[in-house]
């Protein structure tokens, strides 16, 4: 930990990535340097309580780490607005902390995650922080857009709302690098405990890391150390046998994607009536015609 | 989005939907009622009324209220009060006070003494019934998160003054569920504090019986935005949960039950009030004897007191709030209230004015002694459209208890911020209606008066030299009270908090013999149970 | 987005914190108004109840926030809104538009627009005005 964090400047560079379009971030990112600290994921259904996990493990983190946070909440598809920050705020909880969080909405994303979130995330790397922590909307497809921003990816499910077949048949429970149950008083938390050790036994990943189950409570302070615990691990292994360049490789691919998606996605939608009513092919060439002509499409202000 | 909220409303609409969402049959017959469903007053299930002679044998209490600055200034108009023939006096405590803080922390102080009386410690209690006899007077506090401590040091009081406890009467609102969906003055989380709530009221029915330990309250979330519905269907919902507790505790609803009353707000329209107090006796009788087996009829009886204005109020043309006051005052005489609070028609933008307070009062005593309606017991019983309303409201009281059930009940609700959001929800559609011209408000958005309303000057009492004073007054007792009697007592409290088995209010009792502060008592059980998380969903 | 939608959103792109500093309990109106800005297009925050100064301004820092809305029915306007105020100053934050909502008295106008509010939205204005106001209030300090 060296200079203070500069928040307003931080809290700037973050709306105008936010707000950048394609072009924008072509021009912005070249000034962000590739960034190499350790990005934690939290992904999981609405209700599982994300936040108030997210916000307990930060804290206990905390103690040794300068940490930022983002957390993505989803975009009204009717107003284009947002209620962000949906959750216990970090400053209920007790004890002095200087964590940085950041609310950010999905927008045209509907991944589960938000647009620009690579950048956003390479500014976050360029911060200072020791660590970021990512939380998801955790819905759609969350955990696969999700995998390769971060490096220890932690899929967080409940006793009794039957996650656990859903996440088996879109084969997201292979993705994870931890389990958590959340909300373990409740009763089903040891069966569902047992069911996923089952599953994971069945789809053991070729890299060798064994997926750890962690029962948490935000009520029970050594369930949220029990956790971060299980997360060090992880994370020392990664270091090990350079594990995180793989990683790096799909961080990059899917940033290219994004951002070529969120362009068509765009020229699409300004797409002429009468090309809408050409056979298919003729609208494919037309379409890559006006994307080869104007790739990036315009700045923003 | 459409842009209808843009374009001024033409016209009033009267509309056959009430506010409370029900609707009303232009012509009501005799088919719409079930003679059977209408009862006696004075009989199970009480529908016309817990009283067989209604208003005939007792008017309902005129309760006025009031609040002052400082203890001294409250004590001097207390006294004054009890010379002119008063004997119920009403207090409101500062924000501070309501949520545990002292007077000199930092998130107290911008607030200290300004929606009403800072007390801290006994001394300002001593002050504030400096001269008074508590034996002879009923005291109401409106106070929730601190109610148990305040109840603990009004005591106090008394045994200094060489009061007995049975003598004392009055009220501590002390509905800690409301708080957390309406009011906001909570501190600890949900379970603990219903365990605080609980062991106040059975430590009130044993040493103070002529107290009334809690007044379970709907006027906050209908003020926030809750229909009379919900109001209703919210408040014995929380009942429910306190009878529950009680139990659990080992209390006997025979005799707790007695001494549970309720607190609402009287809105428009006319006939959902009166149907929605008739529906809540009938419903919370049944309730109690079909599902706690109470059987004894005093214990069924459901009491209640009601404000009449609130945020029905609006400050355009204000004289038109004495029309909406008469109103809600009818309705509630109709509907049975045990005691009625009339607002000035003034309070929507100043402090009420001596006339304007006198007119709120003078409502009341019309109404009693000269309109005649006060004679005949639930007057509008058997009516074709009260008895099909109150049997409507019944109804759709039962379904919104038991969308709550459904959820996990009042508890759960609350700390997952599922009723805090139904409330934002309902409060967002009622506004965009008013804005819209779809409910009509007099003077507001129809019939308005462009040379505008009065504007708002001065609605809090505030003496500039006030917080100082009483800042200035709890550092010397700070300084002189006996700091080892403090500690033994905070140690012992906090033990009794950590245990499950042990009635807290004689620990509160002794902390306030030793001036602990209210910050220090509330600080010690925080450290045990924690604070409750609000949580924020929208 | 075509022009009809522009007009019924004329907040998007805004991000707007709504803030309910000290003790004052009454929440309703800070969480409708909080709903109607969203539903404006604006990206909202929403504090909830108990707030200090210091982390209010923490917040809208963090958040590279537009807007922050202070809700106040307890009748502390004055002192929270100045500590406010002093507090976005000290974290080079005097640039946020300041509005307050809730009773404040007319005589209490001067001196909170003295502290740099720019809106004030008590709770009988129609929701639209309240929208049409902020937007124009933040596309001058846009201008500016």
């Amino acid at each position: 930990m060296s200079e203070p964090l500069n928040r307003r400047g931080l809290g700037r560079r973050l709306s105008a990535l936010a707000d950048a379009s394609v072009a924008d971030v072509l021009a912005l990112t070249a000034e962000l340097p590739v960034g190499d600290v350790p990005r934690i994921g939290l992904t999981g259904a609405p209700g599982v309580g994300k936040s108030s996990l997210a916000g307990r493990l930060a804290l206990h983190r905390a103690a040794s780490r300068r940490i930022g946070m983002l957390a993505i909440d989803p975009t009204s598809p009717l107003s284009g607005g947002a209620i962000l920050g949906d959750r216990i705020r970090l400053d209920e909880l007790a004890g002095d902390h200087d964590i940085y969080l950041r609310s950010i909405a999905s927008r045209s994303a509907t991944d589960g995650l938000a647009d620009n979130l690579p950048e956003l995330l390479a500014a976050m790397d360029a911060a200072g922080f020791d660590e970021v922590l990512l939380e998801t909307v955790g819905v759609g497809q969350a955990e696969h857009a999700v995998r390769s921003q971060v490096d220890t990816l932690a899929l967080v499910l409940m006793p009794g709302s039957g996650d656990t077949v859903q996440a088996m048949k879109a084969g997201i429970m292979e993705l994870a690098d931890l389990y958590v149950i959340n909300k373990c008083d409740l009763p089903g938390a040891a069966q569902l405990g047992a069911e996923i050790k089952r599953i994971q036994a069945l789809a053991r990943a070729a890299d060798g890391w064994q997926p750890p189950v962690v029962q948490t409570s935000i009520h029970d302070a050594q369930t949220i150390a029990e956790l971060s615990a299980a997360i060090d691990r992880h994370q020392c292994w990664l270091a090990q046998a350079g594990r995180r360049t793989q990683g790096r490789r799909d961080r990059a691919r899917y940033r290219l994607r994004l951002l070529l998606e969120r362009r068509v996605a765009e020229l699409i939608d300004s797409l002429d009536e009468d090309v809408l009513s050409q056979p298919l092919a003729t609208q494919f060439t037309a379409l890559a015609e006006t994307l080869a002509s104007a790739p990036a499409g315009p700045r923003s202000r | 989005m459409s842009s209808k909220a843009d374009v001024e409303p033409t016209a009033p609409r009267l509309g056959q939907t009430s506010m409370a969402g029900i609707e009303v049959p232009v012509r009501a017959g005799p088919d719409l009622v079930d003679p059977t469903r209408v009862g006696e007053p004075g009989t199970m299930p009480f529908t016309r009324g817990i009283f067989p002679d209604g208003y005939s044998g007792r008017l309902w209490t005129i309760r006025q209220y009031s609040g002052f600055g400082t203890a001294e200034e409250s004590n001097r108009r207390y006294r004054f009060l009890l010379d002119q023939g008063q004997t119920g006096l009403s207090v409101a405590l500062d924000l501070p006070t309501q949520c545990g803080y002292d007077p000199v922390d930092p998130m107290a102080r911008p607030e200290v003494g300004k929606v009403g009386v800072s007390l801290s410690n006994l001394a300002e209690m001593e002050l504030l019934f400096d001269a008074i006899d508590l034996g002879a007077i009923s005291t109401s506090f409106t106070i929730n998160g601190t109610a148990a401590i305040i109840y603990a040091m009004y005591l106090a009081a008394a045994d200094k003054k060489g009061v007995p406890r049975e003598k004392l009467t009055g009220t501590i609102q002390n509905d800690i569920l409301k708080e957390y969906v309406a009011r906001g003055t909570w501190i600890f989380p949900v379970r603990p504090s219903m365990r605080l709530i609980a062991d106040t009221i059975l430590y009130s029915n044993e040493a103070t019986p002529r107290f009334n330990p809690i007044s379970i309250a709907g006027a906050h979330v209908r003020d926030a935005g809750a229909t009379a519905v919900e109001e209703m269907a919210y408040t014995l919902a929380n009942g429910l949960a306190y009878v529950d507790e009680l139990l659990r505790r080992g209390g006997d609803a025979e005799k707790f039950a007695k001494r549970l009353s309720f607190f609402f707000y009287v809105h428009q329209d006319f006939f959902d009030e009166i149907a929605k107090f008739r529906a809540g006796r009938r419903l919370w009788a049944k309730l109690l004897s079909e599902r706690y087996g109470v059987t004894d009829p005093k214990a069924l009886m459901f009491r209640f007191g009601v404000v009449c204005g609130g945020s029905s109020l609006i400050a355009p043309q204000p004289l038109n709030n004495i029309i909406r006051v008469t109103i809600e005052t009818m309705a509630a005489v109709f509907g049975g209230a045990q005691s009625i609070f009339t607002c000035a028609f003034d309070e929507a933008f100043q402090i009420p004015t001596e006339t304007s307070a006198e007119i709120a009062l003078r409502t009341q005593q019309i109404l009693a002694y000269e309109s005649g309606i006060a004679r005949s017991v639930d007057a509008l019983g058997g009516g074709y459209l009260v008895e099909h309303l109150t049997d409507r409201m019944e109804a759709e009281i039962i379904e919104v208890m038991r969308a709550i059930d459904d959820y996990g009940g009042v508890e759960r609700a609350i700390e997952d911020g599922w009723l805090q959001m139904r409330i934002a929800e309902r409060a967002l559609e009622r506004k965009l209606k008013v804005d819209s011209g779809d409910t009509v408000i007099v003077g507001q958005n129809f019939f308005r008066r462009d040379d505008g309303a009065p504007e708002v000057t001065e609605t809090f009492r505030l003496d500039p030299t006030a917080a100082a004073r009483v800042v200035e007054k709890y550092e010397r007792v700070r300084q002189t009270r006996d700091q080892h009697k403090v500690e033994r007592g905070l140690a012992a409290l906090r033990e009794a908090a950590a245990r499950d088995d042990v009635n807290l209010v004689p620990y509160l009792i002794d902390c306030c013999h030793a001036y602990v502060t209210v910050g220090e008592m509330v600080d010690c059980l925080k450290a045990e149970w924690g604070e409750f998380q609000e949580p924020v969903r929208l | 987005m075509n022009t009809a939608e522009a007009l019924a959103t004329p907040l998007r792109g805004k991000r707007i914190l709504v803030a309910k500093p000290g003790l004052d309990g009454h929440d309703i109106g800070a969480k409708i108004v909080a709903l109607r800005l969203r539903n404006a297009g604006a990206e909202v925050i929403y504090t909830g109840l108990r707030k200090s100064p210091a982390q209010i301004a923490r917040i809208a820092v963090d958040e590279g926030v537009d807007a922050v809305g202070l809700s106040i029915l307890s009748g502390s306007h004055r002192d929270l809104v100045a500590q406010v105020a002093e507090c976005l100053r000290a974290e080079d934050a005097a640039d946020i538009t300041l509005f307050v909502g809730g009773t404040i008295p007319a005589e209490d106008h001067a001196f909170l627009d003295s502290l740099g509010v720019r809106g004030i939205f008590t709770s009988d204005m129609p929701l639209d005005r309240v929208v049409a106001e902020l937007a124009a209030a933040l596309a001058s300090a846009d201008a500016a």
